[in-house]
């Protein structure tokens, strides 16, 4: 399970991957999870099996989406609270959820 | 309530969406970026040159003799006088991506047109001589940094836009396919090329006949300098915190936004800064791109690491403790998503008051420090964003105390406007907590796990 997280500059988006990765071991899932900045969003969709995007930019959210599904890797917003509190867990779950 | 506020956002929404897609807004921002790390990199030698520290000249002669600091201005000269050249390349590389037609020719491209619309002339003042000679044959370096900038991003969009629209109609040169590929290729830019230079060319013969002379005289008078002087000006900086602050508020990342804008503007004014600091003079401009980054985003847009120090030193409520403590690592290199969403502050009526308020007057603080000359001017160092308080204050003065001195009292400016609204946020909080400890015998309902 590859999950790409993205934001303006790719650095609070990082903070929730140390979260997520430590909630996927507690979880058992397997899961290489990474955050870039917007602009990068293209170049690693490759390797992306979900992407999802910081509520602060969700203004990019269409322009993003029509990227993602061209590669067919379905994309959602990050619940903002969750988002907020850092919650590695939860935002794990919904990106396993968008998988199926 | 509700319906104004998804009236707001739904209007908000589509205004920061067409920042955000405008191609050539987008291409300005990304290809200064490419010009980003080669700054940084000149202000650490344009710092380690001028540190104020008695003692320090002395030191460093009698290590590596009397031109050290001459030396010193190498790297500072090779970044900070091509940031023009490098905005060139880079400006019209994004927005050929965007159109997807083969970037590396359209920069190419938009590097000669550049050039192309530069005098190869400056005047230089012989040793002995009293009046300066022009001399040919130079490409000169004042053209090519910060006074280059704005005819840089003009002529970038231009010529990708000439080159774009003859590649997209497919005006080029077509060899028969038994021609390997990478010749053909070199062959395609041909064309387009041949319409791009042209078009500059006539461009600047068409100006040399006026009495702007060149390109970049009517840029900088019509262009440039207003800009300048409206971005450099009190009301602009307000205006500009004002706009970031709204659009945060409903959760819109408003810094992004508000410096694609502003972006080539602060960049202009702190190179002016630079320039003059290196000639040993007062550098001119209070506000930068520094000014906006260093000293009112503390802590992240809306100076919150003052409010995620209340919450860590000041709150009785479990859910603001656990926020300070998740918060004030990030805090620290001026990352607050945390905060923003997690208390939210972000369509928070209550909040986004001090929100808008603390940074306001702490522009107004800042700039009237500066302009009095209380506090130093920022001598052109372009620092990381996430370069923690203090440090960043000191070092973006080319180390002086004052620069982080004004931080700090920016923060506590900061801390006084956000502790009545953080006293009345966290009493809620533990009302709640207390209440659903009552009702569910200590079920952590509400209060957070993290």
């Amino acid at each position: 399970m590859n999950i790409l997280l993205c934001c303006a500059a790719g650095m609070s988006t990082s903070l929730l991957v140390t979260k997520m990765e430590k909630a996927a071991e507690e979880m058992g899932v397997d899961a290489r999870i990474w955050a870039v900045s917007a602009d990068e969003v293209k170049q690693n969709l490759d390797h992306a099996d979900v992407l999802l995007v910081g509520p602060q930019i969700r203004y990019k959210l269409p322009q993003l989406k029509k990227e993602a599904e061209m590669k067919g890797v379905p994309v959602d917003m990050i619940n903002p609270s969750d988002y907020g509190m850092v919650n590695g867990k939860k935002v794990l779950e919904h990106a396993l959820r968008m998988k199926k | 309530m509700k319906a104004f506020a998804n009236l707001l956002e739904s209007h908000l929404m589509t205004f920061a969406g067409r920042i955000a897609e405008q191609k050539h807004l987008q291409a300005v921002r990304d290809g200064l970026i490419l010009a980003m790390p080669l700054l940084i990199i000149g202000s650490i030698f344009l710092i380690l040159g001028n540190l104020p520290i008695p003692g320090y000249n002395e030191w460093m002669t009698g290590l590596f003799g009397r031109e050290w600091s001459t030396k010193l201005q190498y790297p500072v000269g090779a970044t900070f006088d091509i940031m023009a050249l490098i905005a060139s390349f880079g400006i019209a590389y994004r927005l050929a991506e965007k159109y997807k037609v083969d970037p590396l020719a359209a920069a190419a491209i938009s590097v000669a047109s550049f050039l192309l619309a530069t005098p190869y002339e400056t005047m230089f003042t012989p040793p002995g001589a009293k009046e300066a000679i022009e001399v040919g044959g130079v490409i000169p370096t004042a053209l090519m940094g910060s006074k280059g900038l704005f005819v840089a991003m003009l002529l970038a969009l231009l010529s990708t836009e000439i080159y774009r629209m003859i590649i997209q109609k497919n005006i080029v040169i077509k060899l028969p396919d038994s021609v390997p590929p990478a010749v053909s290729r070199s062959f395609v830019a041909l064309i387009p090329a041949f319409a791009v230079l042209t078009v500059v060319w006539l461009l600047r013969i068409g100006i040399e006949n006026t009495s702007f002379e060149s390109v970049h005289n009517i840029v900088a008078q019509l262009l440039s300098g207003p800009l300048n002087a409206l971005g450099g000006s009190l009301f602009g900086i307000l205006i500009a915190v004002l706009v970031q602050q709204m659009l945060w508020s409903t959760g819109i990342h408003g810094a992004s936004l508000v410096g694609a804008v502003m972006g080539p503007t602060w960049l202009t004014l702190l190179d002016q800064n630079r320039i003059a600091f290196q000639a040993g003079q007062e550098p001119p401009n209070v506000v930068t791109s520094e000014f906006v980054e260093i000293l009112i985003n503390t802590g992240g847009s809306g100076a919150t690491l003052a409010l995620v120090v209340l919450m860590l030193f000041r709150a009785r409520s479990q859910q603001a403790k656990n926020l300070g403590k998740l918060s004030i690592g990030a805090g620290i290199f001026n990352i607050n998503e945390p905060v923003l969403f997690g208390m939210p502050i972000v369509m928070n009526p209550m909040m986004i008051v001090p929100f808008i308020l603390a940074p306001v007057a702490m522009v107004l603080v800042s700039y009237f420090a500066m302009s009095t000359g209380l506090v130093a001017k920022s001598v052109g160092a372009n620092l990381p964003w996430t370069t923690p308080i203090l440090v960043s204050g000191f070092l973006m003065t080319g180390g002086k105390i004052s620069g982080a001195v004004l931080q700090l009292v920016n923060f506590f400016v900061a801390l006084a406007i956000y502790y009545p609204f953080f006293r009345i946020w966290d009493k809620q909080k533990l009302k709640e907590e207390e209440g659903v400890m009552t009702e569910h015998e200590g079920a952590s309902g509400k209060t957070v796990n993290l």
